[in-house]
């Protein structure tokens, strides 16, 4: 930051050394916000006098009887209050800055509002606008490296909903997603709230604060508040951006030549003689479009505001076929009966269609969709995709699907609508006292629907007949659920000063309510035409139904006390007791009680007189959160159905029995996570630098983990969930935000956040360590969440080299003189004998790092000068490693390789050491496939251009902006894959098998006020 | 007037405030949706009662458990000196070959999932006892159903010690995790002795409280099932007397009788058939064949060599030489054991009882495998022709049981007559009746009439004589003392901290 100090000093003195002779001038002007927003209600101060004005609705002023040399200082609550010379001129417009570290500005904090200046537990926000501006599907995804201690995994994928893991991974066996509070509607799901109608993020990152949330804040809790509409005339807002994605970075695969070279030195074969050069990434991937419409009109009297926002986002995804879109339409408004009680009401109606998803379990039951990467991984150049109308015959010549076939034989769908909404009353008993009442409801509804074409591996669909590529009967699956959530909170608040002593008490009491049913049915010999496809239009012996429910409901108490004295000590004490349906009635009521101490050091009195910093803030906190990311059925003995027996003869249906083959641990309970948070806060230079350096220390005492049985017990899996394992979190944040005004017409800031992160699991307790990420091929699973290593840390057989000649092979011998690689050949790797048994086995895995990064980092800056904006985000993560899976499913010598391996190869003359000779694929889990997760990231750059009032008002605009956006248009990686950001679960993460790769995208946009 | 209104809101807000906490247990009690439990279906007393005998039909062999299904095949067969691996040598050669080779050690996976297996369907059976105590149904009912289920948990514990000598006795069902792990009785090797005793009480109570046959529902077990294979129990344990007892019983309760066409036996056309004792159900569940997993398709021919036919199945448990050598001229179960695969210039192949012809041999990998296990695409009926796993009924128990025991029994006290029982069988075979038979020409008798049956390793350590049999079939790594039982699964052994002990592994 030194670098800009000079900067600051040398604009002061430019400021106040340039005296200009008084005259009797005036002044009007418009003063605005940085986006150019007219600010009504600002004031405007002659400095030294009394003498000012304020701006009316249009943000418009006047001052009259100024001399040259007076000095105007405006200011507005929640921005940096600004100063400037009148000198010559006669119109001055001025932008304010907005203040995003005003103290005393109101934060979301769960169940009421708290000011950012008393709180004493870790939290962010992060604005809407600054999510809005890049093209992306969730809000999530914008948020990514604007927050310390929250890391956001994206996927290229349309429609998917990015993963949060907030300070590190606590559980292996648990759910890791974060708590989204919309409005005060608890979900884990907001890919259904469109960006342009978010007014702020808040995140709850430690465990004090959000333990007001109990038993659901060990993953963070990110509270979304969306806009609402303002007093005043009405407004029309309409925003779009249209532009094209592609993927950001592509792995290149040998052409036809070098596959015929690598083929031949593989397998001592040549392929067959062929006039093609398939390159099929090219087949299946595709430049994709992708436009977001928003049109807003909102307004309202001092009794009543409504906002209605619509939107329309499409996302064509880069895989061929691949389509999402989002309808959304919500409506938001607020009543005010009397100054005592209102009443607000939020709703929102989505419905997103997900044609062809990547890798949708639930629909996909081939896999097929999600088997194209692979199969244009290893599929041969030399054959063609499609001449013709007819398909090149991969499976008939290597045993790989054609992917393009797949991609046209299988059309899956997923719609999904969504009812979201929340209602409130809010009655003020007197200044003290505020009632409030709040009902909210989600429901959702998804139909899944696959059709799976029939075609048979013979003339009519390949140019050469042959292979198992076929589907000899058409089938169709259908699955719809339906869920529906309430909640109902009642809260009751007291807020008091008391001279010196301030004091703010919330205690409320919430209920709320799940359930879901789905039903799921499917048939074969279903026509191929589009309209035919509904399930009774199939054959009846083929009939395949299922389904099921969930339903849970909770119970919680509620409280928190803020108590400051002088605004300089502050104890911040909450309390939540959770009750669950799920756990059995000796462990249903859980407590979750937390603590913060803060204390602001800058308004002690020793620190008046001091210049340097305007805000120092010392605070630490400790408490406790629950994680309740565990199945229901964890929880309760039940029985397998369908175990049927076949008493009436082979040819009749059998009938239906059950049995009881799992031992639960009835004591099983929610995972508990301990966070103690110190942190301090500071801000220099009148609020330009702000700043935070934070540390945490987060445990789990009872994770989740399988405690083997014995078989004779009778368990079918013979393990017994249990909560035994502890997993720690240990890290630092650090935060600093510069911003200055330069003049009136140029201003900038730049900011960065860095998050360093150590996962450990520190005891299993009798506890199995989990093997995980079973990849298929000659690999096993390559994770091992044991004592002492992160969870999902890699484990795999160490490289040592590449043998170089056969006496090589016979020189490598364990103590005992075995040889170790007996079956090894010149070119083939050396791996470690770690147990110096004398041969190489799964016993001789080593751990190899995981996919947990040692820090994680966001660079934000931004530009306004003049008409003109411009903004740049940064994100990037260093140390961890990730797994080339995808390279692992080489499985035969006719499968295509990678350019790079065809020349960088070990061969008798080059003698590589890090890349085996070439060979047939099914290469054992190793070294190998570790590679550097290392990356950085330009998220987001964007440029914007203002026009000028006077023209666009012609036009019966109130503002138009243009502005040109790139979503991820550099990305600098070490991993030689498609992504380094590999979302999965706490022990399947960081593995490329099938990824979707990471989208770059370049769109234009306009955003109209009317 | 402005108090009132105030103090109204504000006791309505209060009071809907603590309605709520009013209802709350009700509110939190939420049941597991979709999740049965006894409380929850009446009916579910009977269905874990079906669910036992679901568990006969486990058969993953290389994961959590193996009841009928490959792994039973390759202990009880393929390490006989009835049958070979088979399939390519390289295919299954450590859970398969070293059992068949007696190379097998305590990490080998198939005795760890017949050990699960049946440990699973203990556990299921002692389930169903448990849940049978409050079952509303009438105490009538409730014995049959505890017959039956006990006769299951006996023919378990059965197989179990005749596959691992003695072995931990688990009547109950362990209350939590805890109590699974720290009752010694989960993890401590009971003597064998103990163990039958157990067997037998089960067993006398299904002999005492089934119906016979007759009278018993379709596919269930019976009186006669639980006295047979009571008698067999007493057979293994050389308890002469019973076991003539019980097969006597059998025999004079009219409920059973030789097929006269011995070829028909493993056919779908003999299912459940006169003859039929205890045989494992298969058929059709869920639109689908409902089947044993890989019994039949681990058994079917397979293709080799030239190719160009759509096998059979993965081509092991071949019968050996040793089995072919066995035969009598002439015996009519020869031919209805074994397909032998075309070795003539002439390569007709080998048309099977329904016409399909098996190719000869330059396109088959092996030289012999198990008519028994063949299932036809065209003379039977199946829901999923195409799936090569197709349904067979595996027949543990037959009537030709009960009259060779009851022969051996007889024999050797000295009473009823059993060259008759012998020769019963033996005329149905198409060969000469004997004059008199010895205890060999009994054994003998048992090894061609239960070939591919499943019977046969277990009958020679019964007999006594496994070290004999097996170096005079050239088996000769077999070791005297050591490979009469399987090693208990090491894994099991690490789990119990040493509790549980090794066999002479």
């Amino acid at each position: 930051m030194n670098r800009f100090l000079p900067i600051f000093i040398v604009l002061v003195c430019v400021f106040t050394v340039v005296q200009v002779q008084a005259q009797s001038l005036s002044v009007s002007g418009v003063v605005s916000d940085e986006q150019g927003n007219p600010l009504p209600g600002v004031s405007i101060q002659v400095k030294g006098t009394t003498r000012g004005a304020v701006t009316d609705a249009k943000g418009v002023y006047s001052i009259a009887n100024l001399s040259t040399e007076s000095a105007l200082v405006f200011s507005f609550i929640g921005f940096l209050t600004q100063e400037t010379i009148v000198g010559n001129r006669s119109a001055i417009d001025i932008r304010l800055l907005e203040d995003v570290e005003t103290l005393d500005e109101l934060v979301v904090v769960g169940y009421g509002l708290q000011r950012k200046s008393d709180i004493t537990g870790a939290t962010a926000s992060v604005k809407g606008d600054e999510l809005f501006k890049q093209p992306v599907l969730t809000a999530t995804q914008a948020m990514q490296g604007k927050v310390a201690g929250v890391q956001i995994i994206s996927s290229g994928q349309p429609g998917s909903v990015p993963q949060i893991r907030v300070r590190g991974v606590g559980t292996a066996l648990g759910g890791t997603t974060s708590l989204f509070v919309v409005d005060g509607v608890l979900t884990d799901d907001i890919s259904n709230i469109n960006t342009a109608e978010i007014t702020d993020i808040n995140v709850l990152k430690d465990a004090s604060a959000a333990a007001i949330y109990g038993s659901r804040g060990a993953n963070g809790v990110i509270i979304i508040t969306t806009k609402k509409g303002a007093p005043g005339k009405l407004k029309i807002n309409y925003n779009n951006n249209i532009g094209f994605r592609q993927a950001a970075n592509l792995v290149e695969m040998a052409n036809a030549s070098e596959y015929a070279n690598y083929m031949q030195a593989a397998t001592g074969e040549a392929p067959p003689p062929s006039v093609y050069n398939t390159d099929w990434y090219d087949v299946i991937l595709r430049t994709a479009l992708q436009q977001n419409h928003n049109l807003s009109v909102s307004g309202g009297s001092e009794t009543a505001t409504y906002l209605v926002n619509a939107g329309y986002l499409q996302d064509q995804g880069i895989l061929l076929n691949n389509d999402f879109t989002r309808w959304n339409l919500r409506i938001n408004t607020e009543f005010k009966l009397s100054p005592k009680l209102s009443f607000s009401l939020q709703s929102a109606y989505n419905n997103n269609v997900n044609e062809n998803g990547f890798g949708n379990i639930d629909i996909d039951p081939f896999g097929n969709i999600g088997a194209v990467y692979n199969n244009a991984y290893r599929a041969a150049p030399i054959i063609p995709a499609r001449v013709n109308g007819l398909y090149g015959n991969t499976s008939g010549y290597q045993n790989v699907g054609n992917a393009l076939l797949d991609l046209n034989n299988n059309d899956i769908r997923v719609v999904e609508n969504r009812f979201q909404g929340s209602g409130s009353m809010a009655y003020k008993v007197n200044s003290a006292i505020t009632l409030r009442s709040a009902i909210g409801g989600d429901w959702r509804n998804s139909l899944n629907r696959g059709y799976y074409y029939e075609f048979r591996s013979d003339e009519n669909t390949f140019i050469v007949p042959g292979g198992n590529q076929q589907r000899p009967i058409s089938s169709l699956s259908v699955k719809q659920s339906q869920n529906f959530r309430w909640v109902w909170d009642n809260t009751i608040t007291y807020l008091k000063d008391f001279g010196d002593h301030s004091i703010n008490v919330l205690a409320g009491i919430t209920a709320e309510k799940y359930n879901l049913t789905w039903f799921s049915a499917s048939r074969n010999d279903v026509p191929a035409d589009r309209d035919l496809w509904y399930i009774g239009v199939g054959d009846a012996n083929t009939s395949q139904n299922g389904g099921g429910g969930d339903a849970w409901a909770r119970n919680s108490y509620l409280g928190r006390v803020n108590y400051s004295y002088q605004e300089k000590y502050l104890l911040t004490a909450t309390f939540r007791v959770d009750g669950s349906s799920r756990l059995p009635n000796v462990n249903r009521w859980q407590s979750y009680p937390s603590v913060g101490v803060g204390w602001q050091i800058s308004k002690e009195s020793f620190m008046d007189n001091q210049q340097i910093f305007d805000n120092l803030k010392l605070r630490a906190s400790y408490g406790r959160v629950g994680n309740d990311q565990i199945p229901t059925n964890a929880f309760t003995q039940t029985v397998n159905i369908n175990r049927p027996y076949s008493f009436n003869g082979s040819t009749k249906p059998a009938q239906n029995g059950a049995l009881i083959d799992q031992i639960i641990d009835p004591n099983i309970n929610w995972e508990t996570t301990e966070e103690f948070d110190l942190a301090l806060e500071f801000g220099f230079l009148k609020g330009k630098l702000n700043g935070e350096i934070n540390y945490y220390n987060k445990s789990v005492k009872n994770a989740l983990i399988f405690v083997p049985v014995p078989r004779t017990v009778g368990d079918a899996d013979g393990v017994i969930l249990t909560n035994a394992a502890s997993i720690q979190n240990n890290g630092l944040e650090v935060l600093l935000n510069w911003r200055d005004q330069i003049s009136e017409s140029f201003s900038y800031s730049v900011g960065g956040n860095v998050t360093f992160n150590k996962n450990e699991v520190t005891a299993l307790n009798g506890g199995q360590a989990i093997r995980d990420a079973g990849i298929g091929a000659a690999q096993g699973f390559v994770t091992y969440t044991d004592n002492g290593q992160s969870v999902g840390t890699f484990h795999v057989l160490q490289v040592l080299g590449v043998f170089n000649t056969a006496d090589e092979v016979q020189n490598y011998v364990n103590s005992n003189g075995t040889i170790i690689q007996p079956n090894a050949k010149p070119g083939d790797f050396k791996y470690l004998d770690k147990n110096g048994d004398g041969r190489i086995d799964d016993d001789d895995r080593v751990f190899a790092g995981s996919y947990q990064p040692v820090a994680y980092f966001g660079i934000n800056g931004s530009i306004n000068y003049k008409n003109w904006d411009f903004s740049l985000d940064i994100y990037g993560n260093v140390g961890n490693e990730v797994y080339n899976g995808k390279k692992a499913v080489r499985v035969e010598g006719r499968d295509n390789v990678e350019k790079d391996i065809v020349y960088n190869r070990w061969t008798s003359g080059g003698r590589s050491q890090t890349e085996p000779g070439a060979n047939t694929g099914n290469q054992l889990a190793s070294t190998y496939f570790v590679e550097p997760g290392d990356f950085i990231r330009i998220n987001n750059i964007t440029v914007g251009y203002r026009f000028n009032k006077e023209l666009v008002s012609k036009f019966k605009m109130q503002s138009l902006r243009a502005f040109v956006t790139a979503q991820n248009p550099l990305v600098l990686q070490r991993y030689s894959g498609f992504t380094a950001e590999l979302p999965g679960g706490p022990t399947t993460s960081g593995i490329e098998l099938s990824a979707y790769p990471t989208t770059r995208t370049i769109a234009i946009g306009v955003n109209v006020e009317f | 007037m402005k108090r009132k209104i105030r103090f109204n809101y504000f006791t309505l807000l209060t009071g809907i405030m603590f309605l709520i906490p009013a209802c709350t247990d009700s509110f939190l009690d939420i049941k597991v949706q979709g999740g049965v439990t006894t409380k929850t279906d009446p009916k579910l007393a009977e269905k874990l009662v079906t669910g036992v005998y679901n568990s006969l039909l486990q058969g993953d062999s290389w994961g959590n458990g193996d009841v009928h299904g490959f792994a039973f095949i390759s202990v009880t067969s393929i390490m006989s000196d009835d049958a070979d691996k088979g399939s390519t040598p390289s295919d299954q050669a450590v859970p398969v070959g070293d059992i068949d080779n007696f190379t097998l050690t305590p990490t080998n996976k198939f005795c760890e999932s017949l050990w699960s297996g049946h440990y699973n369907a203990i556990g299921a059976a002692n389930q169903a006892i448990k849940g049978l105590k409050d079952a509303a149904i009438s105490e009538q009912q409730k014995k049959i159903f505890l017959g039956e289920v006990k006769f299951l948990r006996a023919y378990f514990y059965f197989n179990l010690v005749r596959m691992f000598g003695d072995v931990p006795l688990v009547l109950r069902v362990p209350e939590n995790a805890q109590d699974a792990n720290t009752d010694p009785s989960f993890q401590t090797r009971i003597n064998k002795s103990i163990l039958y005793d157990s067997i037998k009480r089960d067993l006398t109570y299904a002999a005492n409280n089934l119906p016979l046959k007759s009278q018993a529902v379709f596919g269930h077990v019976n009186k006669g099932t639980a006295q047979t294979l009571l008698a067999k129990v007493h057979l293994y344990l050389q308890e002469w007397q019973p076991a003539f007892d019980l097969t006597e019983a059998v025999r004079q309760s009219g409920q059973f009788q030789l097929v006269d066409d011995y070829a028909t036996i493993w056919r779908q056309a003999g299912e459940n058939n006169s003859e039929s004792i205890f045989e494992i159900q298969t058929g059709q569940f869920n639109n689908a064949n409902f089947a044993i997993d890989n019994y039949t398709v681990a058994q079917g021919a397979r293709v080799g060599g030239l190719g160009g036919w759509d096998d059979l199945g993965w081509g092991f448990n071949n019968p050996s030489q040793s089995l072919l050598n066995a035969y009598e001229p002439n015996d009519l179960r020869r031919a209805a054991t074994i397909i032998e695969i075309d070795v003539t210039p002439q390569r007709r192949g080998t048309i099977l009882w329904d016409g399909y012809r098996v190719p000869s041999a330059d396109s088959v990998q092996n030289r012999f495998y198990n008519y028994k296990a063949y299932t036809s695409k065209t003379a039977e009926s199946f829901l999923n022709v195409n799936d090569k796993n197709r349904p067979k009924n595996i027949r543990i128990l037959r009537y030709a049981d009960v009259l060779l025991m009851n022969a051996e029994a007889g024999l050797a006290l000295g009473i009823g007559d059993p060259t008759s029982r012998v020769n019963e069988i033996r005329d149905r075979a198409g060969l000469p009746p004997k004059g008199s038979v010895t205890m060999a020409d009994i054994w003998q008798e048992r090894r061609i009439e239960f070939a591919m049956e499943h019977d046969r390793y277990w009958d020679i350590v019964r007999q006594g004589r496994a070290a004999q049999v097996m170096q005079a079939a050239g088996k000769t790594n077999f070791v005297a003392g050591r490979h009469e039982l399987l090693p208990i699964p090491a894994s099991q052994i690490a789990l119990s901290g040493g509790k549980l002990t090794q066999n002479n592994y």
